[in-house]
């Protein structure tokens, strides 16, 4: 059974009292399976919040269904089993963060020594141990965004859903979401989560899918949305003029740059033979990569196909 | 019982947001102030001093307490939506209708300690005068206090679909009409008895909330006995009349508070 799912979500938003319409979602369906990292790849206004906040029960949708543990959406049962960080997160300013997650911890009806228990164990994970007793008027942006990591956490969720959770953090914070995210999998538990940070869903994700404008792209493991195919391969390497201008005489492109000579060329075969004029003509290989299709690429590539959306969209 | 819980939860961060307001001290600082005043002038009154007192105090804590609730109430809801923090609540594992609840105990209980601290500085104050806080003046503190309750459950019924301004006009204006529904109640069975204007006014009178019932000392009770807690004041009876009364109207309010709550989106 899916941790969680939707079929054919559909949302307009319809505002002002000239009811100017805007389809956030025209249709939208995946599954996300127990114990997987699944990153909700698409660029800004792709309508990656609105399907979240969907599923969390914030919002109704126009038509189509989103279910949580194999139950419609907005039952309590399920929300106990459920930690969400919104995107840039706003929590009761007053308060302290060991005040909030004491506050969380009885939402999901935890007796009172596991609250304090678990909560001093969060805050350390999370590293606002130095910061626990302010309030969290007085917190930065990326303070918050720890503090919304730890209250996501608190009810020991089996799923957890997160919105842009590096948004705001510093490379040091990135890693140690990604490593919270990480133990999280290991504890068998299925982390959802939203970025347009590509290297992120590169590292993490078992699956992911990719929204563009209100539709559902792609789904699937990252290796497969990529190209396995290599469709390059950039040769450096130092040689003298006469050995370098021989090289350059070949197929492919070349240039010199601060480190050396390039030479890119179709495929490995060609690259071989570079290689090997480079060694025999008393050249040096600095190195020989084969360049396969990025994710970022593939997110530019499917983000200006604007033919496949109007078709799906109707 | 875990229900109590969470709806407990969402009290206690109520109780905290309010009691870290620092308005909420400033406007019981100037209660406080109204009693000593109320002093000075009892001195100016010869032999009615503690009489003054008490009819200032008590004025003053249903004044400062009923800013207090329109202030609070009508902000109850929409200050959760302006600052985003329904996202992050309502996903938490309680009903809508859970936390709706929740907002009105946690101000309840507020204005419940409010009256209490208040009222314990007026007996401060009689009694460094010579007089005697008495249980005539508790009761009418209790009803006080049950008509806080009634204005912060219809601001909550109207914030549930509408601006803070726009509530706190409303809900000020029904309090207005409410306190004087018995002037309305006299026009519409006197002078335009039979006629459908008189109709329409009994009416209006009957479905508003009757807010006079719960501030009697000084007026007249319904066949035009008049009452002072100086004198001939109601008893317990009538307060717990009273209570049931707003508990009704207040619990519909909340009810129907609820309903608009439940199917709304919050984007
Ligand atoms: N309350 C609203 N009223 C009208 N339109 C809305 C509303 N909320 C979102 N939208 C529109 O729905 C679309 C999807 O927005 P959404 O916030 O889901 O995007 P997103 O993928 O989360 O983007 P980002 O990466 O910027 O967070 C956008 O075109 C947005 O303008
Ligand atoms: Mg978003």
């Amino acid at each position: 059974m899916s941790v969680l799912s939707v079929e054919a979500l559909r949302k307009t938003f319809v505002r002002g009292l000239a009811r100017r319409r805007t389809e956030a979602l025209r249709g939208v369906s995946f599954a996300v399976e127990p114990g997987e990292i699944f990153g909700f790849l698409g660029p800004n206004g792709a309508g990656k919040t609105t399907t979240i906040k969907i599923l969390m029960g914030l919002i109704f949708a126009s038509s189509g269904t989103a279910r949580l543990f194999g139950t419609e959406v907005g039952r309590r049962e399920a929300k106990q089993r459920l930690g969400y960080l919104p995107e840039n997160p706003y929590f009761y300013d007053y308060l302290t963060v060991v005040e909030l997650l004491d506050m969380v911890g009885r939402l999901h009806g935890l007796p009172a020594a596991q609250r304090r228990q678990r909560a001093s164990a969060l805050i350390e994970e999370v590293g606002l141990g130095h910061a626990a007793g302010r309030p969290l008027r007085s917190y930065s942006k990326g303070m918050l965004q720890r503090a919304g990591l730890a209250q996501a956490l608190i009810g020991d969720p089996e799923l957890v859903v997160l919105d842009e959770p590096m948004s705001g953090l510093d490379p040091i914070g990135r890693k140690e979401v990604r490593d919270i995210i990480v133990s999280l999998r290991r504890r068998g538990k299925t982390v959802f989560f939203s970025t347009h940070i590509l290297s992120d869903a590169t590292l993490l994700c078992d699956r992911v899918a990719i929204l563009v404008r209100g539709e559902l792209r792609d789904t699937g493991p990252l290796g497969q949305l990529l190209s396995p195919a290599i469709d390059g391969v950039e040769v450096l390497y130092t040689a003298d003029d006469e050995l370098g201008a021989r090289i350059a005489a070949g197929p492919g492109q070349h240039e010199r740059t601060s480190e050396g000579r390039v030479a890119r060329v179709a495929d490995l075969a060609a690259a071989n033979a570079v290689a090997k004029a480079v060694l025999e003509g008393g050249g040096t290989l600095l190195s020989l990569a084969p360049h396969r299709q990025s994710l970022e690429e593939l997110f530019v590539q499917e983000a200006a196909a604007p033919g496949r959306g109007a078709e799906a969209g109707s | 019982m875990s229900a109590l819980a969470r709806l407990w939860a969402i009290a206690l961060n109520t109780f905290r947001e309010a009691t870290r307001n620092r308005v909420l001290y400033v406007l019981v600082v100037f209660a406080a102030l109204l009693m000593a005043f109320s002093v000075v002038l009892g001195e100016l009154s010869l032999h009615e001093q503690t009489r003054v007192i008490k009819d200032l105090g008590l004025a003053g804590i249903s004044g400062v307490g009923l800013v207090i609730a329109l202030f609070l109430g009508v902000n109850l809801l929409s200050k959760e939506l302006d600052r985003k923090t329904v996202f992050f609540v309502i996903p938490k594992p309680l009903h809508r209708h859970e936390f709706l609840a929740g907002k009105f105990v946690g101000l309840a209980v507020t204005l419940a300690l409010l009256v209490a601290v208040m009222a314990a500085t007026l007996a401060v104050v009689l009694a460094l005068e010579g007089g005697l806080h008495d249980i005539a003046l508790v009761r009418a503190e209790v009803l006080v206090l049950f008509e806080l309750w009634l204005v912060v459950a219809v601001a909550l019924l109207f914030s549930s679909f509408s601006s803070p301004y726009l509530s706190a006009m409303f809900t000020a204006s029904l309090w207005v009409v409410g306190r004087n529904s018995g002037e309305l109640r006299a026009f519409a069975e006197g002078k335009l008895s039979d006629t459908p204007i008189g109709a329409l006014l009994s009416g209006v009178a009957a479905v508003l909330p009757d807010f006079h019932a719960f501030y009697v000392s000084g007026g007249m009770l319904g066949d035009a006995t008049p009452v002072s807690i100086h004198g001939s004041f109601i008893g317990w009876g009538y307060v717990a009349q009273a209570g049931l009364y707003g508990a009704a109207y207040g619990g519909a309010c909340l009810v129907i508070a609820a309903l608009l709550f439940a199917r709304r989106d919050f984007t």
